[in-house]
């Protein structure tokens, strides 16, 4: 049984849909920038990273539910409001208990988190904010979804650091083959908050210097962050709806305890065109490298989009969107490093393996195919 | 949509800490005595009052000395959720005889993480701003925030190589990675996973559901009328699932079976529960369909049952709906535990494990005057259980999350 991508949605650096996306990757557009950053001494900081543009949620989600949503959480509904326009698919005409919502984030909520301290730190213990609070929770971001489309199936949110997207679609497809659900919205979004740029700088992770872009084979001198949510329709392949592209395997596991390499595997059964990665030119993220790939008699472009979106922990789910239009589209997007496109010659994919080694041990790996 | 039943999953080491004590005899105790794990905040100052908590009060890093393969290297990167989750799974796979795990996976819930440690970093960080102290907190300790903190250093650990997730559902986050993992093992993902999870005390949950309201200042009195609150707990409580084939192969005993898992959302409110508990009687009928079982053949509920009074009166109505009106025994151990979040679901699988071992049901700690609306049999003294084969615990969330699971007896 294959599980199938029908819908898709994005709010990214790149623009406010899939469509603006899609345009912004064909065109090897740079959406880096520099922006202000407010550090805790009131002082601002303008350094480089992608920040997502603004959700646009006009027609999608009404008004009195986007009162309740911060930043990230909008991005985050709007994107599964997207996802299903683009699958066609109304919720309410499914049956609630079979939709559901798996999704990944690492950092979550932050912003009201950061808000819910500063209130009790500025205010004293007792002026502590509750709806704060109430918003702080991981989990937050697939709950407004569910409680926006009324999906009262699985709710779960996946928090593992730069791998959290590849576990959530890890999750959900297991569920959709145990037919736990039948319509599932998967998703990852993060976003950079001041704080957490502040924190990232102090531990010297970030490029504070202005530089024209991320590049993912950069010499270890940081990354250049970046925020957004990417979310998508995942169906048992007896969908009636068209499918995007197919999900051929899916694996999670480790690379730091001596087990056997996820993305070698997979290369080995599936044999793709091209591999994608999470390198962000920052941590011990690496591409299936040219010894595995000549052992298993692959010679095939290895990329990230990276260069172009930016990064962050769930950067993954918007790497999955690119993965999923080039091979719905029958295109290649040529990736951007330093600002610059990467010289490679490239195909439009038939299958592409992602390879995720997270910096923290986890490894993840999946392959995207054509629908059949 | 009506399934096929599950295949059961064995259950070969359980490991528990929390405001109890540590691992299952002092539990057992605990339990047998009707000994509450109310106490006194003894983590950091606060200024909210004199709200209890249920604090784990041994010597954690004592504790950690009967871990297993946790290197000096990897002690020092520990939260204190992380170490609580670590000394419970070192007791569960003892417990499961295995001489390694590295073939094997882990599914951990969480919620807190590191918090205690990051928080504690910000604040700093924000008083040296506010005072005009120009000189940085080093912010390298807040790595421990993160979610898969703790799955990674149980996997660096005990050398785990296969599949491992971290799930973040608030307060069902434990029962979610139970049931996930148990599921992992159906599908033939894994033979053998470590699963449940754990979360220590932090100022960020402390001082939220002291701003919502919801804590009590005498301890939880769970389905008790003039019930007040919950009190904020920490934990871990954690599992050794594996498939029936592996356990027989290896001569393992099996102390009871996994055999149901329903999960659902209410998709009413971010903090409130759906007034009739929809979603709950969602998730345990999921969970008993997927177990091949009807309402009647459950011998006793474990209920969520945190002492607020919304999450009470709901779970009340849900399970009366669903197995009738004091059809059931039920019980909440809130007040031996206080309600430790995303651990919660691995503490009270343990504790339902134990229930069906020693077929005695654990006592509804701290109730006076039971709920009327309730409609409960409420299990308000240890009670013996002769025919006791299936147990249900129920674990619910922030955002309407609720997840269900059934266990039964090893015979």
């Amino acid at each position: 049984m294959s599980i199938i991508v029908t819908g898709i949605g994005v709010v990214s650096a790149l623009g406010p849909n899939a469509a603006a996306f899609r345009r912004g990757l064909l065109e090897g557009s740079n959406a880096c920038a520099l922006h202000g950053f407010e550090r805790f001494d009131g002082s601002v900081v303008n350094a480089p990273a992608y920040m997502a543009v603004p959700a646009e949620p006009e027609g999608l989600i009404e008004p009195r539910k986007l009162r309740r949503m911060f930043r990230l959480a909008r991005m985050s509904a709007v994107a599964a409001r997207q996802a299903l326009k683009h699958a066609e698919l109304e919720p309410a005409s499914l049956d609630p208990s079979r939709l559901g919502v798996v999704f990944g984030t690492s950092f979550g909520a932050m912003e009201p988190t950061q808000k819910f301290v500063d209130s009790w730190i500025e205010g004293g213990e007792a002026s502590a904010s509750p709806l704060q609070f109430m918003n702080s929770v991981h989990g937050i971001l697939a709950s407004q979804i569910a409680l926006d489309i009324n999906a009262t199936g699985v709710n779960l949110t996946c928090a593992q650091r730069d791998i959290c997207f590849e576990a959530a679609l890890d999750t959900a497809v297991n569920l959709l083959q145990a037919r736990r659900a039948d319509v599932l919205l998967v998703g990852g979004a993060d976003e950079i908050t001041p704080m957490l740029h502040e924190f990232g700088s102090h531990t010297g992770q970030l490029v504070l210097q202005d530089v024209p872009g991320l590049d993912p084979w950069g010499a270890r001198r940081g990354v250049v962050p970046g925020d957004g949510a990417a979310v998508f329709v995942l169906e048992r392949d007896d969908s009636p709806r068209r499918a995007l592209a197919r999900v051929a395997a899916s694996r999670v596991g480790r690379h730091d305890q001596g087990g056997p390499n996820l993305a070698v595997e997979l290369a080995e059964a599936a044999r793709p065109d091209l591999v994608t990665n999470n390198r962000d030119g920052g941590a011990r993220c690496a591409r299936l490298n040219d010894r595995q790939q000549a052992e298993l008699g692959l010679h095939v472009p290895a990329v990230s989009h990276r260069g172009n979106f930016g990064t962050w922990p769930a950067a993954g789910a918007v790497q999955f969107a690119a993965n999923v239009l080039m091979l719905c589209n029958g295109e290649f997007f040529m990736p951007l490093a330093g600002g610059k496109p990467v010289e490679l010659k490239a195909e439009a994919p038939k299958a592409i393996l992602h390879n995720a080694p997270s910096i923290s041990g986890s490894h993840a790996a999946y392959v995207l195919a054509v629908s059949d | 949509m009506t399934q096929q039943p599950l295949e059961l999953v064995a259950i070969t080491g359980l490991g528990v800490i929390g405001a109890c004590g540590r691992g299952l005899p002092t539990m057992d105790q605990a339990l047998r005595e009707g000994r509450e794990g109310v106490g006194a905040l003894g983590l950091w100052q606060s200024s909210l009052g004199d709200f209890p908590v249920g604090q784990y009060r041994g010597d954690l890093e004592a504790d950690l000395d009967n871990v297993p393969g946790l290197t000096p290297y990897l002690r020092k990167r520990l939260s204190r959720s992380d170490a609580l989750a670590l000394v419970a799974a070192a007791e569960a796979v003892g417990q499961a005889g295995l001489p390694s795990l590295q073939a094997f996976g882990a599914y951990v819930g969480q919620s807190v993480c590191g918090t205690l440690t990051s928080e504690a970093l910000y604040i700093e960080a924000r008083r040296r701003a506010n005072a005009g102290n120009p000189e940085k907190v080093d912010m390298r300790g807040a790595f421990v925030h993160e979610g898969a903190n703790t799955l990674d250093r149980l996997a660096e650990a005990f050398g785990l190589r296969g599949p491992t997730l971290s799930f973040m559902t608030a307060c069902s986050s434990a029962a979610n990675a139970i049931g996930l993992a148990a599921d992992a093992i159906r599908a033939g993902r894994c033979e053998v996973m470590l699963a449940g999870g754990a979360d220590s005390l932090s100022r960020i949950a402390f001082n939220g559901f002291c701003s919502l309201k919801v804590v009590s200042p005498d301890g939880p009195r769970p389905f008790d009328r003039e019930r007040q609150g919950m009190m904020v707990g920490e934990g871990a409580g954690m599992l050794v699932l594996e498939s029936a084939a592996h356990a027989k192969a290896r001569g393992a005993r099996v102390l009871a079976w996994l055999s149901g898992y329903g999960h659902s959302c209410d998709a009413h409110h971010l903090t409130a529960p759906h007034p009739e508990g929809k979603g709950a009687i969602a998730a345990m009928r999921e969970a008993l369909e997927l177990a091949g079982l009807r309402p009647s053949d459950i011998g006793y509920i474990n209920a969520h049952g945190t002492a607020t009074l919304d999450n009470d009166r709901t779970e009340a109505r849900a399970i009366s709906s669903l197995f009738g009106e004091g059809a059931v025994p039920v019980s909440s151990t809130k007040r031996f535990f206080g309600h430790t979040l995303a651990a919660a679901g691995g503490i009270e699988a343990v504790v339902s494990v134990w229930a069906l071992r020693h077929k005695l049901l654990p006592a509804n700690l701290g109730v006076r005057v039971p709920l009327e609306e309730a409609k409960l049999d409420l299990v308000t003294v240890n009670q013996p259980a002769q025919g006791l084969h299936h147990v249900l615990s129920n674990s619910f969330g922030f955002g309407g999350n609720n997840a269900a699971l059934v266990f039964t007896e090893a015979v």
